[in-house]
């Protein structure tokens, strides 16, 4: 879960960590009264789930309240990196001395570290150029960066003399937050020093584990449906992911493509295989999804199924599951045939191949016997099979349609 | 014989009275599985199934040997879980658990490592020696239909497609030796590449057969392996989600460690890397048999 910049600098500086003072502001008026109460020069930063927003124009100086609102009414309602700006953050803008980068990811073996002595909105081009300024180090998962470990790394960097201290302690500190918090990812760049060699947390960004939400509340009160969700979801997608995230367990998603053969898998191995082998056989998937294990709420899967039905584009149905999963047949044909029913669809001319064995195959078969359009493989074939009939049906609706 | 698991290991269930825990363990029991014993704290003194209870996998072992444990507790408990497994000296675990925290996954990789202990998974089916034992759900209700015992060795990162290769070895007459779902999660206990040098290592192995993915490194420490001129015995892959590299990388279409971070991590990276280094790489399952078979491996 991608947290707001204003969100991740409030939980840091709740924790003392040295964040520059600074508020959200969801109109221009707002920001108008938030950079009043700052005083001095500000800066106007767009509140998407993105990095690298300096590039991409979302981030803009201001030297007084009234060419701060007029920068909030000019950022608010744009698409920067993808995401529709909802709101601002105006922040007391530091004059700065020299700018530092760390950063700390999670997800690997390990997780690990990045610092640079040189930070600020060229650290990709220092990633890719320049790597020999950029010190990596691995993370125990087991235990906490020590000062000493983290003066050891920033000298490794190139920094010493009178920051050294104060950087090795910060950047422990981090390292801390990052575990406690189960961050995958915490950015801080630039760090800061201003003219007085005060370190300051100026760019902050900050993504939580969603598998470790159950365990920090405040984050789990913070979850922001659609916040993950890119301006270029449809609205099957957006639908999807929003029953993924407001009902409990399992995992649902919907990925819409540009074929026309639906996709109905479980979401591991055997929809990848089947994916490829679609189109091996000069078939085009209108779609990829993962659906969770039928011992879960029966919503996910029917969101899933309503999504992959309702796509304009999409001409037939492949249901291919692992032969002997747990799950139940008999769930998922049901769910299916429901959700046909509700939206009135005619599979007469929608040829749907299901190939899934296994405990409840026998009424799962009972429960489309007779129906129009379906086509259960029989015990025993193999996924290839079941592919290699969907597309053949699949061209021959097609060729049928356009004759 | 078999990796791993064979008919004589002594299991234990940690989050037995839970229900995933409970159908398995009836399946286990009925395929001759030796369940010796469970754990749930506050259950102690119980029983389920005939097989007793303990509060503590301390107290467990006490009464009981064993060599094995399988994990059935949620995604939170997982990392405690495995700690008190490795400080009573249980040498083998397997992980059940999807969604296990990155830190906590990264904890136990290390931990496990450190003390030397076997950890299959996390986000895994099982391990199963056919005609032997079992431990996890792998093989449902019936195993029989789906894993015949013989000689072929099977490491699939997907645990459904275990249940495939089985069935396309079965139709060709070929049986197997130990059939292990790794699990699908960027960090896993054991990587493929341990599993490929236990199979060499295993007597009643001829052949081994994986099952790849995108994402992870584990296919090209394989390549790494095999090029080391460590394996004799002939390997056959077939590795999915070509389809993926038609779309932006950092998209997951399935495991949540099935996604391309770079080039490295595709199915095409991982097919050429196997085959430069003498690995039979296919894209079809049923022709896995036939590619044995030029090796002379046949039924």
């Amino acid at each position: 879960m991608r947290v707001l910049e204003d969100m991740a600098k409030g939980w840091l500086r709740d924790r003392g960590f040295p964040v520059p003072p600074g508020t959200a502001a969801a109109s221009p008026a707002e920001a108008r009264d938030v950079a009043g109460r700052l005083g001095g020069k500000l800066v106007v930063k767009a509140l998407v789930p993105a990095g690298r927003r300096g590039k991409a124009g979302g981030v803009v100086t201001a030297k007084s309240p009234e060419a701060c609102a007029e920068s909030a009414g000019g950022l608010i309602g744009r698409t920067i990196a993808d995401h529709q700006v909802a709101r601002v953050y105006v922040e007391k803008k530091i004059d700065i001395a020299e700018e530092f980068y760390v950063g700390f990811f999670a997800g690997g073996e390990r997780p690990h570290l990045l610092l640079s002595r040189f930070g600020g909105v060229e650290i990709e081009g220092t990633f890719e150029n320049r790597p020999d300024d950029v010190v990596r180090s691995e993370l125990d998962p087991r235990k906490d960066l020590t000062e000493w470990e983290a003066r050891e790394l920033w000298l490794q960097a190139g920094v010493g003399g009178p920051l050294l201290r104060e950087l090795g302690e910060l950047t422990a500190r981090l390292a801390a937050a990052f575990r406690n918090g189960d961050m995958v990812l915490l950015e801080i760049n630039p760090l800061a020093t201003d003219p007085e060699g005060r370190l300051n947390l100026v760019g902050a960004m900050m993504e939580i584990d969603g598998q470790a939400l159950e365990r920090q509340p405040e984050w789990k009160a913070l979850e922001d449906p659609g916040a993950g969700a890119t301006a270029t979801a449809n609205e099957r997608e957006l639908q999807v992911d929003e029953i993924d995230r407001t009902v409990p367990g399992g995992e649902c998603r919907y990925i819409e493509l540009d074929g026309d053969i639906g996709l109905l898998v479980g979401g591991g191995g055997a929809g990848l295989y089947q994916h490829d082998l679609i189109v091996a056989a000069g078939g085009h998937p209108a779609n990829h999804c993962v659906t969770p294990p039928t011992g879960s709420d029966s919503r996910k899967l029917k969101a899933v199924i309503k999504a992959i039905l309702g796509n304009p584009k999409t001409r037939s149905l492949l249901v291919g599951f692992n032969f002997a999963q747990m799950a139940r047949a008999d769930i998922r044909v049901q769910s299916l045939v429901e959700v046909i029913d509700e939206m009135g669809l005619d599979t007469a001319n929608f040829p749907i191949v299901i190939r899934m064995f296994g405990a409840g195959e026998a009424e799962a078969r009972a429960l489309v016997d007779g129906r129009p359009g379906f086509h259960y493989m029989a015990r025993g074939t193999t996924l290839s099979d079941a592919v290699q009939r969907i597309v053949t049906l699949t061209n021959e609706t097609t060729e049928g349609a356009a004759s | 014989m078999s990796i791993l698991v064979t008919r004589s290991t002594r299991i234990l269930i940690q989050g037995i009275t839970g229900g995933q825990a409970r159908s398995d363990l009836k399946r286990s029991l009925d395929y001759g599985a030796k369940v010796v014993a469970g754990v749930t704290p506050g259950r102690g003194g119980e029983s389920v199934l005939g097989v007793p209870i303990y509060d503590t996998v301390g107290r467990a072992v006490a009464d009981h040997p064993v060599d094995a444990s399988a994990i059935y507790v949620p995604p939170l408990m997982a990392k405690s879980a495995v700690l008190e497994a490795i400080d009573a000296g249980i040498g083998l675990l397997l992980l059940t658990a999807e969604f296990i925290p990155v830190h906590d996954i990264s904890y136990i990789a290390a931990a496990t490592r450190e003390a030397g202990v076997r950890l299959i998974g996390a986000n895994t089916n099982g391990i199963i020696s056919p005609g032997q034992s079992r431990l996890g759900g792998i093989g449902g209700a019936d195993p029989d239909e789906i894993y015949s015992p013989g000689r072929i060795g099977v490491c699939s990162r997907s645990g459904g497609m275990s249940a495939e290769i089985a069935l396309a070895l079965k139709a060709a007459g070929l049986g197997i030796s130990t059939c292990v779902s790794m699990g699908g999660d960027a960090v896993t206990g054991l990587g493929m590449a341990e599993y490929v040098e236990l199979f060499e290592q295993d007597p009643d192995t001829d052949a081994i057969v994986l099952i790849g993915e995108p994402g992870t490194r584990n296919e090209h420490d394989v390549a790494r392996l095999v090029r080391s001129g460590r394996i004799g015995k002939p390997i056959a892959a077939m590795i999915s989600g070509l389809f993926q590299e038609r779309y932006p990388k950092g998209v997951s279409f399935g495991h949540a460690a099935a996604m391309i971070a770079d080039d490295n991590d595709t199915a095409t990276a991982k097919r050429r890397a196997l085959a430069e280094a003498g690995v039979m790489v296919t894209s079809l399952l049923e022709e896995i048999p036939s590619l044995l078979a030029e090796r002379g491996i046949a039924a």
